[in-house]
């Protein structure tokens, strides 16, 4: 049988190309493992740096993201992390929003065009980025100088408070809250996933500081939401044939492997690390955004721009993307190559002292 | 003793596992232009890429989990939690109380 692929669709595939997307697909993995989420942004604008159609490549990436939150989800199980129904009840909400999400997509793309709607993508992902992650960040900064442990910020134990029917109990997240105040959370992060594919960064803010889970547990169980999100966004791409299934399997390849050590990494190290990973990288990756914008803005008449400052920015801003994502990975092994250090001093010591 | 038999039972679980998922990758780069318009052709065939990436990643992920460990590097076994030893009772012994 010999098939010839629609060159406008799928590209051909060079070895640098390949190593490319392993490399980034097995750091994503590693994040994502970690953190919860992670990796879809530099994927998606990396695979179209090497000319694969934006549709095709948002298919593609999505399509790895769901077996790789699965395979995450069922090794944090394991180690007791993830809350299935806390997972399943936001992802429920998240479905909402990520419909929300696309009509608002769709109205401004029809109202303002690509540029419109570029402009718009990148000032969420810098106003949610800069104002969510310097608060992670902030707060991350607060417990690690202080005990260490995570403490109920105050606006989860107010909500916690409040009985208000109906009222679920999360037993592994070992909360109990109004289901109406998860939905906020979930209805967030469907949004932020419709609109930069990332909802894990509301999602698991949402679940520490509105609901008012642990880090560990609100990371691990993002990855139930991801894979929920990712599974029935994967099979509306797929009936419409947007899935490059060769570069999913190469992405799939490099993030099994990382999902999986950034999963064992969270057992290593303290809890406050999912809180500095995800802050750190939030805010990169807004530069990197804020970067991307003005080349938008000059598109829509509002700015007056010159054509090789703005391409200069376009590649700053995705090396800056890369560099949040390549942080990540580096604080994530670092602090996991301190701890299993750590580890081995201490039964050594208690070898000595037998 | 028993982590090197968990280090040498991982090792021929990735060894195993390994093959496999070399054998599917060479098999779909193979016919890579097939396989990749069989998965883009949409409606019903939309089954083919779902599926196929539940395969990898149970083979490759069985793989990799199996990697790591062969590798020494696990997940830490959680703080168990101090349990009451149940310590026997000093034995009655007879003293001559003088």
């Amino acid at each position: 049988m010999d098939l010839a692929l629609d060159s406008l669709k799928f590209i051909d595939l060079t070895t640098s190309s390949i190593i490319f997307l392993f490399i980034v697909g097995f750091i994503g993995g590693l994040v994502s493992g970690f953190i919860g989420s992670g990796g879809a942004f530099v994927l998606t604008p990396g695979m179209m740096s090497l000319g694969v159609p934006g549709t095709v490549a948002v298919a593609s990436n999505m399509c790895h993201k769901f077996p790789k939150a699965l395979v995450g989800a069922i090794k944090r199980f394991r180690y007791g992390q993830v809350d299935i129904k806390l997972g399943l009840v936001l992802a429920a909400s998240a479905g909402i929003g990520v419909q929300v999400g696309i009509k608002i997509q769709n109205m401004i793309l029809s109202a303002w065009g690509q540029a419109g709607s570029n402009l718009y993508v990148s000032v969420s992902f810098v106003a949610v980025l800069v104002i969510v992650g310097s608060y992670v960040f902030y707060d991350a900064m607060k417990t690690r100088g202080g005990s260490g442990k995570d403490e109920t910020p105050a606006l989860a134990r107010k909500l916690q408070s409040i009985n208000l029917w109906p009222m679920i109990h999360f037993k592994t997240a070992n909360v109990r809250i109004s289901l109406w105040f998860t939905l906020p959370v979930g209805f967030a992060t469907g949004m932020l996933a419709a609109t930069i594919a990332v909802g894990g960064f509301i999602g698991v803010p949402g679940m520490i500081y509105v609901m008012g889970v642990g880090g560990l547990v609100s990371s691990a169980s993002e990855l139930v939401i991801a894979f929920a999100m990712g599974l029935g966004g994967t099979v509306n791409w797929a009936m419409h044939g947007m899935v490059d299934i060769r570069l999913t399997l190469i992405i799939l390849a490099g993030s099994l492997l990382g999902v999986q050590l950034g999963a064992i990494g969270t057992t290593l190290v303290r809890e406050v690390m999912i809180k500095i990973v995800m802050g750190s990288i939030m805010l990169i990756v807004a530069v990197s955004r804020a970067l991307a914008m003005p080349k938008y803005l000059a598109q829509l008449g509002l700015m007056d721009i010159a054509p090789d400052t703005v391409s200069l920015m376009e590649k700053t801003s995705f090396v800056i993307m890369c560099a949040a994502l390549a942080l990540g990975a580096v604080i994530i092994l670092g602090a996991m190559f301190k701890a299993r250090k750590a580890m081995a001093r201490q039964a050594q010591e208690a070898y000595g002292q037998a | 003793m028993a982590q090197e038999l968990t280090k040498k039972q991982a090792l021929l679980r990735m060894v195993g596992f390994g093959a496999v998922s070399a054998a599917m990758f060479t098999l779909a780069f193979q016919h890579a232009d097939a396989f990749t318009e069989l998965c883009a052709r949409g409606g019903m065939y939309a089954a083919m890429p779902i599926g196929a990436v539940l395969l990898v990643s149970y083979v490759h992920g069985g793989f990799a989990s199996n990697l790591w460990t062969a590798l020494g590097i696990t997940a830490k076994a959680p703080a168990k939690t101090a349990q009451a030893t149940q310590t026997k009772r000093p034995e009655v012994r007879a003293t001559l109380n003088a």
